[in-house]
């Protein structure tokens, strides 16, 4: 698929060294606009939007803020533990607003899957369904997110 | 035949040495804007040649608009007023302005070019922010995921500073970063000491620049950066200090700790340390030294989850509930943050909710 | 050829819509057809680049080409006349409306390879128009240009999340609306036929 001037920009803001030290796109040989329809077929066959993900990543997310330091069970499900360090992360795509730098770990419990996400990749899901690209230390493959945040829905499908 | 071919070869070269003499031509004038003038707040008035945006146009004459992307038009911070000569709004700068901005002619200082006489506002304080070259001549390991740098300034050779204001660091290029980027980083030593600065640094995964520092630096290296920027500094008062820090937030607090050290003060003071294991706590025997030093100085690191074979026998838990042990009268006390922002945000919450002043609650703007 | 240079300029817009008749221009048509937005971008740059690399290329063409007999060189010149003639023009818009740069400007180094550009000037070869006549068909070659990725960027945004058979995802629905969609436009073609 061909890209378009603004995707090329994005996609070299993308890259490592530009925004974070190894970038967005990892090793994925696709383009930026292949990587999101890719990632978005998928959700597409799982049922679920990347807004309704998004949500719930945030809220999970506020949630183990509530405690400063440690980690918190939510939900009696997840084991889930949000570093934050000092700074903010500029959206590769072009618009205003800054990113937190933060880490959320989450472990599912029960299955025992454990999940990484940043402030950036919840803002990246919602406005730009962007899950980043094959390699990228903080690729997070939808269908593996979607088993730990809607466990129930997936035992179904 | 021959001559033809000569002929046929000749009749496109001059095709196309036309057209690119047209294009070197047009080029030529039509990226020459002359000499423009900067005026900058009507006091000071700068010449230089147009065509490049206005905050590289002032960084080459010392002129320091603070911006966290370096120029790329996506983060928003450098923000100016242009009172004259900014040209319309562009499409690269609309989305991060909002409507009163847009009224108030802010405009993205790196996305504007200069091509006639400009007039903007800047705030006065950056006036004092200069660019400097210096050689780091010690790096020290404070715990496992903490260095202090020290660097001696070369070019210029010293620099003002306030104590708790902090610098902005520029990595060069190494290994698959390309690109130059800038942080900020809190100044740890004594404003007294003008011709070195030291910083204290976290190691922050997947950090472009604290990668840098914890991997690549080496003492000796050359090092570039700009300051001093922000408004965290001691505020010159008689009420009771409160200093609250964790990880690499000792730094400033260092700073202003030296800093009063030096003039000497009989303010009330307790500084609140937060960490997890003793792993996390260093400089501890340096600032319980200021006891020492100051009539009413307390220092007291507290550790959320020290571990049984440490042997830890100070404070357990979090630094809130601390507070209210430390403070005398919340409305005559000053608070002073650094950390991080989840840090800072619960404990200016607790701090509120016994009754120190918000206004007298001062923390880092850069977490 | 005999034609009204008016009517030219109408019926290369719809009878003989390059796009949709000639299947010239697809790839950016295909690519940058995502948002509206960007492709009136897209189209006002055809739009203006056709029109004028039109009547260079026809002064060219007849004042230096055929006197000289060079013509088997047309392919070459003519591709470099609209080079050199996009990078004037975009250094002119960068001078003069920085705002029209930022919607239009990114837009023009990808107008050099538009086979659409090209086609038009061996077309006014082929047919023989007069410098007049190249103009138009150049305009309304542009404008028809425009129409239809206009056209198609509605329908695409439209289809954004709609349920799309896997395999004819991105290029594959495209290409199939283009064909629904020169299909229509062949209704216009009893009004008048150039050629």
């Amino acid at each position: 698929m061909k890209q378009t001037p603004q995707e090329l920009l994005i996609a070299q803001r993308m890259q490592p060294g530009v925004i974070t030290l190894s970038g967005f796109l990892g090793d994925d040989p696709r383009p930026l606009n292949q990587i999101i329809s890719d990632d978005a077929m998928t959700l597409q066959r799982l049922g679920v939007t990347g807004m309704e993900i998004a949500e719930r990543m945030e809220h999970l997310t506020e949630k183990s803020k509530q405690v400063y330091e440690g980690s918190i069970v939510v939900d009696e499900m997840y084991e889930i533990e949000t570093e934050i360090t000092r700074g903010k992360l500029p959206c590769p795509y072009p618009h205003r607003g800054l990113q937190r730098k933060t880490i959320t770990s989450c472990t599912h419990l029960s299955s025992g899957i454990k999940v990484r996400w940043t402030a950036l990749n919840i803002h990246m899901i919602k406005e730009h369904g962007f899950f980043e690209g094959r390699g990228s230390p903080f690729r997070l493959e939808p269908e593996i997110l979607v088993k730990v945040l809607f466990p129930d829905e997936a035992l179904g499908s | 035949m021959f001559l033809i071919i000569i002929r046929d070869i000749g009749i496109t070269t001059l095709i196309s040495g036309g057209l690119a003499l047209i294009l070197v031509i047009a080029q030529r004038y039509l990226n020459d804007y002359g000499l423009c003038k900067i005026n900058i707040n009507g006091k000071r008035e700068i010449t230089l040649k147009g065509g490049s945006s206005l905050l590289n146009s002032l960084s080459e004459n010392q002129i320091f608009i603070p911006s966290a992307c370096g120029g790329r038009g996506s983060c928003g911070t450098c923000k100016c007023r242009v009172l004259e000569g900014g040209g319309t709004l562009l499409p690269t700068e609309r989305p991060l302005l909002s409507a009163k901005e847009m009224a108030d002619d802010l405009r993205l200082a790196c996305q504007i070019k200069v091509k006639t006489d400009v007039r903007i506002h800047i705030p006065e304080s950056i006036f004092s922010i200069r660019r400097y070259q210096g050689k780091v001549t010690k790096i020290v390991d404070y715990t496992y995921d903490i260095k202090g740098v020290t660097i001696e300034l070369t070019d210029p050779p010293t620099i003002d500073f306030k104590a708790g204001q902090y610098v902005q660091l520029e990595t060069p290029t190494y290994g698959k970063v390309r690109q130059k980027v800038v942080r900020a980083y809190s100044i740890s030593s004594d404003p007294g000491d003008k011709k070195h600065i030291q910083l204290i640094i976290r190691y922050v995964p997947e950090g472009i620049c604290t990668t840098w520092i914890h991997q690549f630096l080496e003492e000796g290296d050359q090092i570039s950066f700009t300051g001093a920027y922000g408004d965290f500094f001691i505020r010159d008062t008689d009420v009771d200090m409160v200093f609250v820090a964790g990880g690499s937030g000792k730094a400033p607090i260092k700073s202003m700790l030296e800093y009063l050290s030096r003039v000497g003060t009989t303010r009330r003071m307790r500084y609140l340390f937060g960490a997890r294991t003793c792993k996390d706590l260093y400089l501890t025997d340096e600032i319980h030294a200021f006891e020492q030093v100051f009539d009413d100085f307390e220092y007291i690191p507290v550790l959320s989850k020290p571990c049984p074979e440490e042997n830890w026998q100070g404070r357990i838990g979090y630094v809130m509930p601390v507070l209210p042990e430390v403070i005398r009268d919340p409305t005559m006390t000053e608070a002073y943050l650094c950390g991080s922002p989840a840090m800072i945000d619960a404990v200016q919450k607790a701090l509120i909710e016994l009754g120190v002043p918000e206004d007298k609650i001062y923390y880092d703007s850069f977490g | 050829m005999d034609i009204n240079a008016f009517v030219l300029f109408w019926s290369a817009i719809f009878t003989s819509n390059i796009l949709l008749t000639n299947f010239l221009g697809m790839c950016s048509y295909l690519s940058i057809s995502r948002e509206v937005e960007s492709s009136f971008g897209l189209g006002m740059a055809v739009f203006f680049v056709l029109t004028i690399t039109a009547g260079l290329n026809w002064v060219i063409y007849y004042h230096i080409l055929v006197p000289f007999d060079l013509i088997y060189l047309q392919f070459i010149i003519f591709i470099i006349v609209i080079a050199a003639f996009v990078q004037l023009l975009e250094m002119l818009i960068e001078r003069f409306t920085p705002a029209l740069y930022y919607t239009l400007g990114i837009f023009l180094p990808l107008i050099t390879v538009n086979c659409a550009i090209l086609g038009v000037s061996l077309f006014m070869v082929i047919r023989k128009y007069s410098f007049i006549q190249s103009v138009a068909y150049g305009a309304g070659s542009g404008i028809g240009w425009l129409l239809a990725i206009l056209m198609l960027a509605g329908i695409r945004t439209r289809l954004k999340d709609k349920m799309i058979p896997q395999g004819l995802q991105g290029a594959g629905i495209s290409l199939i609306i283009t064909g629904i969609m020169a299909l229509a436009f062949i209704g216009f073609s009893g009004i008048v036929i150039i050629q």
